[in-house]
């Protein structure tokens, strides 16, 4: 219990707030191969700021699309622009879903 | 151990041949993927079928399941036959369904040793971030806390075995934060191989389900009925808040499915959200004689239909 109280708590960063990534970063915190993101950006299902790859910047948005293209491709073997309509057809779907709780018919 | 009939869980005979395999599995994954199946046991699903998909698919690993007979059964108690597969040989380190390996017992048992031989190479590597969700009371978004967050990490002994650790991090929540945002906490993620620098962990915010608020990015929502002379005749009524209550003042002549918008209580942030109140009307029953009077009254008091169809 002594070590327990002596911990500090960790601090962490808000990913979609205060973080921007680089490529290879993406890259690693989502464990995809960069051939897959530069994919993704060509099909517009990333948008990073910047023009040339090593100047990217991908919001912390990014990190969760990233991830979620990952899965979608690994585990159903979606090509790119099946992930890319799978995105938005999710992205819609939720926004849906956030309209029906809003008037308090989504549970 | 139980044994697994990997032929049930994709629904396919064992005569099936590897395109009917396949046709099966990539209906039911797209059927029970945790990112679009609303299904509560999406997830646990999703893995046996990938499971049973990495064994079936796969040439090799298909015959030396299908050498064990067809006489077991799901659920049966198993043992894998002494050298049971002799004779196979599997080629590849990469024999898991997906990153994780996180399989059963049963998988682990037959294909675990060979699926992890080649993971040991000698160099200096970063270490994988690791992703994690963690379900917060909405209550913290709004005042930041600390929470004690227990994750459960895969690790691989030197057999080859997968076990499951537990460790415990002391967590700062910070104020503001949304469902569906990461935290990001430097150097907790898996260690780095060599000299290279331990991974980070993402931990994604979500939000115990309430009773009462429910939240829509930095937009809160909170149901508040009424007495129909309430809403018919304005009132102030004490309004619940994840803040606290509140006193709302209800404008005479609110319908029901009306919102009222509390700028600024929702959750906390630059700019803070604000808490919505959407009415709803509830009726008292008319549940004995002074009740029934009143609603007699009220039928003679006005000319109302609400069947009418509205004019124009």
């Amino acid at each position: 219990m002594a070590t327990q109280s002596t911990l500090a708590a960790l601090q962490g960063a808000v990913v979609e707030e205060e973080v921007q990534l680089t490529l290879v970063e993406l890259c690693q915190a989502c464990c995809a191969e960069q051939e897959h993101v530069l994919t993704w950006v060509l099909e517009g299902v990333l948008e990073p700021a910047g023009n040339e790859p090593q100047d990217w910047r991908f919001s912390g948005e990014s990190l969760r699309r990233a991830r979620l293209a990952l899965r979608l491709s690994q585990d159903l073997e979606i090509n790119p622009p099946g992930v890319a309509l799978a995105l938005d057809l999710m992205d819609e779907i939720a926004e849906l879903r956030a309209q029906l709780q809003r008037i308090g018919a989504g549970q | 151990m139980k044994f697994k009939d990997y032929y049930e869980t994709l629904g396919v005979p064992r005569t099936s041949t590897q395109d009917e395999v396949k046709h099966a599995y990539r209906k039911l994954a797209r059927k029970y993927h945790p990112d679009v199946s609303k299904d509560d046991n999406a997830e646990a699903r999703f893995k046996e079928i990938g499971e049973a998909y990495a064994v079936l698919k796969d040439p090799e690993k298909r015959a030396a399941y299908d050498q064990m007979g067809s006489q077991w059964k799901t659920g049966q108690d198993f043992q894998p036959p002494p050298g049971w597969d002799a004779g196979f040989e599997f080629s590849g380190g990469d024999f898991g369904a997906g990153p994780g390996g996180d399989h059963s017992d049963f998988f682990e048992a037959l294909f675990g040793r060979h699926a992890r031989a080649a993971q040991h190479a000698h160099m200096h590597a970063r270490g994988e971030d690791h992703h994690a969700k963690v379900l917060i009371d909405l209550i913290d978004a709004y005042r930041g806390a600390q929470r004690g967050i227990t994750l459960r990490l895969p690790v691989v002994d030197p057999q080859g075995h997968v076990t499951t650790q537990e460790r415990t991090l002391e967590v700062r929540i910070p104020k503001g934060i949304r469902a569906g945002q990461h935290l990001r906490l430097n150097g907790q993620g898996g260690p780095g191989l060599g000299k290279g620098m331990a991974g980070d962990l993402y931990l994604e915010i979500a939000f115990k389900p309430d009773p009462h608020f429910r939240a829509d990015g930095r937009n809160v929502y909170v149901d508040l009925p009424l007495a129909p002379w309430e809403a018919a005749l304005g009132a102030s009524v004490t309004t619940p808040t994840p803040d606290g209550p509140v006193q709302l003042t209800i404008p005479p002549g609110s319908v029901a499915g009306r919102q009222l918008r509390m700028k600024g209580r929702g959750i906390p942030g630059a700019p803070p959200g604000d808490l919505y109140v959407v009415l709803n009307i509830a009726l008292p029953p008319a549940d004995n004689d002074a009740a029934k009077e009143a609603y007699r009254t009220m039928a003679k008091a006005f000319d109302f239909n609400p069947r009418q169809t509205p004019k124009g």
